[in-house]
């Protein structure tokens, strides 16, 4: 059979939720149901390439499957921005399954079949997000996506899971029908479409403060792009397992936020419109706020997991302030932001999650003089905090040099200060986690008399316990990657310009 | 009641008569006032003064609760058996002049038969009520039997 | 024959029901009474839909019963909004007595399941009529058939739990106040109009709209319908009566009698009596919307209180009546097809709701809030139509609450009322804690321990499944029921139905 557009477009959507299916009917068969798995991923995956490859070729991949309400169709259209977020966001489910595997067994965790067949249904959501033809569409998966990874919070089913998947529940609900259903019902009223067109299908059709009204209903509405002060559903979140961690924070979740609001900005408003109505303005400044606050935050954290949930709040503000910004480079900037952050993030995650499965610590402070017994793992998570800082040579050093760039073409200097600063406040974030690691004694070892000359701060292979190897290498891997992304990243920001118009 | 002799004997002799009545009433509601809610709750007095002075389950012996139970579905599928009659027979439902040639006739016989039916339901159900709520303490005994 | 069969399908729909009942009061077996009833419904529903189809393609349609011609003789006269409500009814008819069939077999002892029958047949004849007639009294006599039958079938709840007995009492008692309201209304138009037959009214009405009689006969019967409807103050007989009656009693009448009602306040509001009479100058919105408001939260907050799942559905269903009474009063035609569309989409999923709470009675004997520990794993099937339809009552994307909402809230903003938008989506917040409470306790706590319960038989599952796939369907695929909702918004609003010639006899 001929691979046709169409048909690629079918298959991303379905083979995640073919694979749900193989999932939960190979449940009672561990192997077989982790193969599935991984032949999803990989399938996903390939899909989405040829996809990718379809359109480098100039091909326009388009399908309308039915009439939701009467001229309101379920449609999808492959476009750069969404490529972007679906080779993510399958990219990175290979890894986390691999990784998932090696977790959840050397956990022995309960529920792993509900586990792994929720994680299909919300890459299959993510993957609708990503190619949606329309809000409306665009909706429908969010809130799929939503109800999808709540089981995968609550998976330990103990009070505070369950605590803190209904605060996830809460918020991701109430700001998706309080807020985004409100504005796209708005959309629909004013413009007579929610299709995304480039440049917006809303300028010429509404004007005054309710353009910067209408804006804030979407800013907000997208709850999982967790700007302040709808931000605490994704700590709370932190009770799940280390790999939803790492489904919520790089692989789908927030991604589906942040990319949600760039498609919105992009899309249904338009970057001129926004940057002609000045409806975007405020958005800079809550944006800005968001990420000095939650580094700030981040910073009083002693629990390693909560500590990177507020990186990542700050991290996702980087996006909608370039969405602020209304300008071509922040909307380049924030779409980098996406992948270098999904990248950097799910190496610290999933670093954190390999020091839970060998020492079972969880408290950075507990975590002294570990670096040397798991050198792999830190060393990765050294690579991710320096792309999550914004250093060369990863990936993060672009998404923030293309912001700060928006910022000086629109002549925010105040912005520029900000992006700076929440740098700084990375450093004093990360940084720490990785020297006590290295440099500090381990917490047993301060009261043993050691032999003459002997170095604390030597690696030694005789003594080295790094987690099971499922969960070593899928963060090294990404740690790679991140640097690889350094490379990348013109060819990422050539892929997009023509959504942004350069 | 068995002492109270006068009761006995004067509701023996009223008994009849009352029946009597209901049927006037009930085939009288074609010319004058009258007709099958009238005539069945007249017909169904009598049987229940019966009941009242001879004891429930006098009355029960000719007139049990199966009985009556269908008898009311007979009388109910009478009417809505002329309606669907008069549809077979090429009119509309209820249309009484499709029941004989003569369409006045047919009116006759139609608002006989419906009329009919009602009165027959209208007197079981009566009775049906009335000895429901008379027989509620034999009923409740034979729950506490059982 | 097939001619013949359309030709009569408006009384057919009512007819066969009510000759189906003594039937089954006549030959008193249990499976017997269930065949026929099942096989009545069933037809019923094809006929429904036959009819819907009719309609949709050729307008309304007027048949008279006997030989006398409307205005003088009984008329029922169908378009999109009567067409739609049978369709509503018969299906959902349809889907309980499948579901009938082993429920009622537990809930019900076996000499009385033939009169059950009987009296499920007498409703849905009721119900259907109601829907079908253009006659203002002939609605009374039917409105009275299907509230009595189901007085009956409430309290027959009674074999499991005393309290169906006082439940059905009290429905009993409201029930008759408000057919009284309305036959008083009925009586007070009579007198000034000298006319029963609806489109025959609303021609007569217009002339005589400032005397004092017809305000006042506009008043009892919208106050005896807003009974029946269950309308937010008036309420009170529906959370006991919905408790305590069986599993399939409480399905059928949740997604069947407060949606006929809801029909024939409209059928008064719009058609006989106007727009623009009932909104201009009786300024009807100011009642419906804040009445509208208030059943949308408080009937929801006291949802989140219950103990009992039953009893929490109930409260909900109060809440979305307030829906459809909010939809009414915007007065434009988005509200009211809102109203329409959520008539049917919440029978939908109230239908299915409630089957899926019957399922967890069967195998569990309670439906209290506790009894759902740990289902989520023991009752998969069940569980998961309960989430769907859950989901569908709080207004999540591709389901059928989703429409409903969002024609709710376009028609507020094309009303340019953008605080009641607000307030739509607000209370649908609502329904995320009520249903998820239940949620949460049926998947995150375990099981009472040395319970075993298996999932319900398939003879449960599949008709609860029918309704819940229904909500998915008509919630992804929503273009034919929107079609469907607009045209009958319009032709209430547009065409009261003046001129229409009877649908020739055979």
């Amino acid at each position: 059979m001929m691979m046709t557009p169409e048909l690629a477009l079918i298959l991303s959507l379905a083979i995640p939720a073919i694979g749900a299916l193989g999932i939960a009917v190979t449940g009672a068969r561990p192997n077989l149901r982790e193969a599935v798995t991984l032949l999803t991923a990989g399938a996903l995956f390939a899909v989405v390439l040829w996809l990718l490859q379809h359109h480098l070729e100039g091909g326009v991949a388009t399908l309308t499957v039915l009439n939701l309400l009467p001229n309101l169709p379920i449609a999808f259209t492959v476009e750069p921005l969404g490529l972007v977020f679906a080779l993510v966001a399958s990219g990175l489910w290979i890894v986390t399954s691999v990784y998932s595997i090696g977790y959840m067994r050397g956990n022995d965790e309960a529920n792993q079949t509900r586990f792994y067949v929720c994680f299909a249904i919300a890459l299959a959501s993510a993957v609708g997000i990503a190619f949606a033809g329309n809000m409306l569409t665009l909706f429908l998966f969010y809130e799929i996506l939503t109800i999808s990874t709540y089981p995968l919070v609550a998976h330990k089913e103990t009070p505070e899971a369950k605590a803190g998947a209904r605060i996830y529940l809460g918020i991701l609900l109430t700001t998706s029908i309080l807020f985004l259903l409100t504005a796209l019902i708005w959309t629909w009223f004013e413009a007579g479409t929610l299709n995304f067109r480039l440049g917006g299908i809303l300028a010429g059709q509404i004007e005054g403060p309710a353009v910067a009204i209408l804006f804030a209903l979407y800013m907000f509405g997208i709850g999982k792009a967790a700007l302040l002060p709808f931000h605490g559903w994704l700590p709370a979140a932190m009770v799940a397992p280390t790999p939803v961690s790492a489904l919520l924070h790089a692989v789908a979740v927030v991604k589906a936020g942040v990319f949600t609001v760039l498609k919105v900005a992009v899309y249904i408003f338009g970057v001129d419109f926004l940057a002609e109505s000045g409806a975007a303005d405020w958005l800079l400044w809550v944006a800005a706020f968001t990420l000095i606050a939650t580094s700030v935050i981040a910073v009083t954290k002693d629990n390693l997991k909560a500590r990177l949930a507020y990186s990542t709040v700050s991290q996702l503000a980087y996006v909608t302030l370039g969405v602020g910004l209304a300008t071509s480079m922040g909307i380049v900037g924030g779409t980098m932001q996406i992948v270098a952050h999904a990248l950097g993030k799910i190496t610290l995650f999933m670093c954190a999650g390999a020091i839970y499965v060998a020492t079972h610590k969880t408290e950075i402070s507990q975590m002294r003089g570990l670096g040397r017994l798991m050198p792999f793992t830190f060393g990765a998570f050294l690579l991710g905090s320096f792309s999550i800082i914004g250093l060369p040579p990863t990936g993060g050093a672009w998404s923030k040099w293309y912001l700060v760039m928006g910022a000086a073409d629109t002549s925010q200097l105040v912005m520029i200060g900000v992006l700076m600063g929440s740098s700084l406040l990375a450093i004093a974030y990360l940084i720490p986690v990785v020297a006590r690691g290295f440099f500090l004694p381990l917490s047993d070892q301060e009261d043993r008399p050691q032999p003459p000359g002997y170095e604390i701060s030597t690696i030694r292979w005789s003594e080295m316990r790094e987690a099971p190897i499922w969960c070593v290498v899928p963060p090294c891997l990404t740690a790679v990657l991140s640097v690889l992304v350094y490379f990348a990243a013109p060819t990422i920001a050539a892929f997009i310009s023509p959504i942004v118009g350069q | 009641m068995t002492h109270y002799l006068i009761l006995r004997v004067i509701a023996k002799l009223m008994v009849g008569p009352i029946m009597l009545f209901a049927l006037y009433v009930q085939f009288h509601g074609d010319f004058g006032p009258g007709g099958g809610f009238q005539a069945g709750v007249i017909f169904a007095a009598a049987l229940i003064l019966y009941g009242l002075v001879f004891d429930l389950t006098a009355l029960r012996r000719f007139a049990s609760l199966e009985l009556l139970c269908s008898v009311m579905a007979l009388g109910w599928l009478l009417y809505v058996g002329v309606g669907f009659a008069t549809m077979l027979l090429g009119g509309r439902f209820l249309d009484y002049d499709f029941l004989a040639a003569d369409p006045v006739a047919g009116q006759h016989i139609g608002i006989l038969l419906i009329e009919l039916g009602v009165g027959i339901t209208v007197a079981a159900t009566m009775l049906i009520i009335f000895e429901v709520y008379a027989g509620r303490k034999i009923a409740t005994e034979g729950e506490d039997d059982a | 024959m097939i001619a013949a069969l359309k030709a009569h399908l408006p009384i057919l729909l009512v007819a066969v029901p009510l000759f189906a009942a003594p039937l089954c009061a006549l030959f008193r077996h249990p499976l017997f009474a269930w065949t026929v009833s099942m096989l009545v419904t069933a037809a019923a529903f094809a006929g429904s839909l036959c009819l819907l189809a009719m309609v949709m393609a050729g307008g309304p349609l007027s048949y008279y019963l006997g030989g006398w011609a409307p205005p003088w003789g009984i008329e029922f006269r169908l378009d999109a909004v009567n067409a739609i409500i049978l369709v509503i009814v018969a299906g959902v008819g349809a889907v309980t007595m499948a579901y009938a069939r082993a429920s009622v077999g537990q809930e019900i002892s076996r000499a009385a399941q033939p009169l059950f029958y009987t009296a499920m047949l007498l409703c849905l004849a009721g119900l259907m009529g109601v829907a079908a007639t253009g006659d203002a009294f002939n609605l009374f006599v039917f409105l009275e058939i299907s509230s009595l039958s189901s007085y009956v079938i409430i309290a027959m709840g009674a074999e499991r739990d005393k309290r169906a007995l006082t439940s059905a009492y009290t429905y009993l008692m409201m029930g008759t106040i408000g057919a009284t309201f309305y036959v008083i209304g009925i009586g007070l138009i009579y007198t000034v109009t000298g006319t029963l037959n609806m489109a025959d009214m609303a021609a007569r009405i217009g002339e005589l709209e400032q005397t004092r009689t017809i305000p006042v006969a506009f008043a009892f019967i919208l106050v005896g319908l807003a009974l029946k409807l269950a309308m937010y103050p008036l309420h009170l007989w529906l959370p006991n009566a919905y408790t305590y009656a069986p599993t399939v009693v409480t399905a059928f009448l949740a997604a069947t009698s407060t949606k006929v009602a809801g029909y024939a306040s409209l059928r008064f509001i719009y058609t006989v009596f106007a727009a623009d009479f009932a909104f201009e100058e009786r300024t009807l919105l100011f009642l419906f919307l804040p009445l509208g408001l208030v059943a949308m939260f408080a009937s929801s907050a006291v949802a989140i209180f219950q103990s009992d799942v039953k009893r929490l559905l109930a409260y909900s269903s109060i809440a979305q009546v307030g829906y459809m009474v909010l939809g009414v009063s915007y007065g434009n035609v988005t509200g009211l097809s809102a109203t329409i569309l959520h008539l049917f989409n919440h029978a939908l999923m109230k239908g299915g709701l409630f089957l899926a709470v019957g399922c967890v009675i069967f195998r569990t004997g309670s439906h209290s809030i506790d009894a759902f520990r740990g289902l989520g794993r023991q009752m998969p099937w069940t569980m998961a139509a309960f989430v769907i339809g859950g989901l569908a009552l709080i207004g999540l994307p591709a389901t059928v609450g989703f429409v409903s909402k969002w024609y709710l809230v376009l028609g507020a903003f094309e009303r340019g009322w953008w605080p009641v938008a607000l307030l739509i989506v607000a209370s649908s917040l609502l329904a995320v804690i009520y249903i998820w409470r239940v949620v949460e306790i049926a998947y995150l706590q375990p099981a009472p321990a040395g319970v075993a319960v298996k999932e319900a038989p398939l003879s449960l599952l599949l008709p609860c499944w029918v309704l819940i796939l229904a909500c998915v369907v008509f919630g992804v695929y929503a273009d034919p029921t929107v079609t469907i909702a607009e045209t009958a918004a319009q032709s209430l609003f547009f065409d009261p139905g003046a001129g229409l010639p009877p649908m020739d006899g055979p």
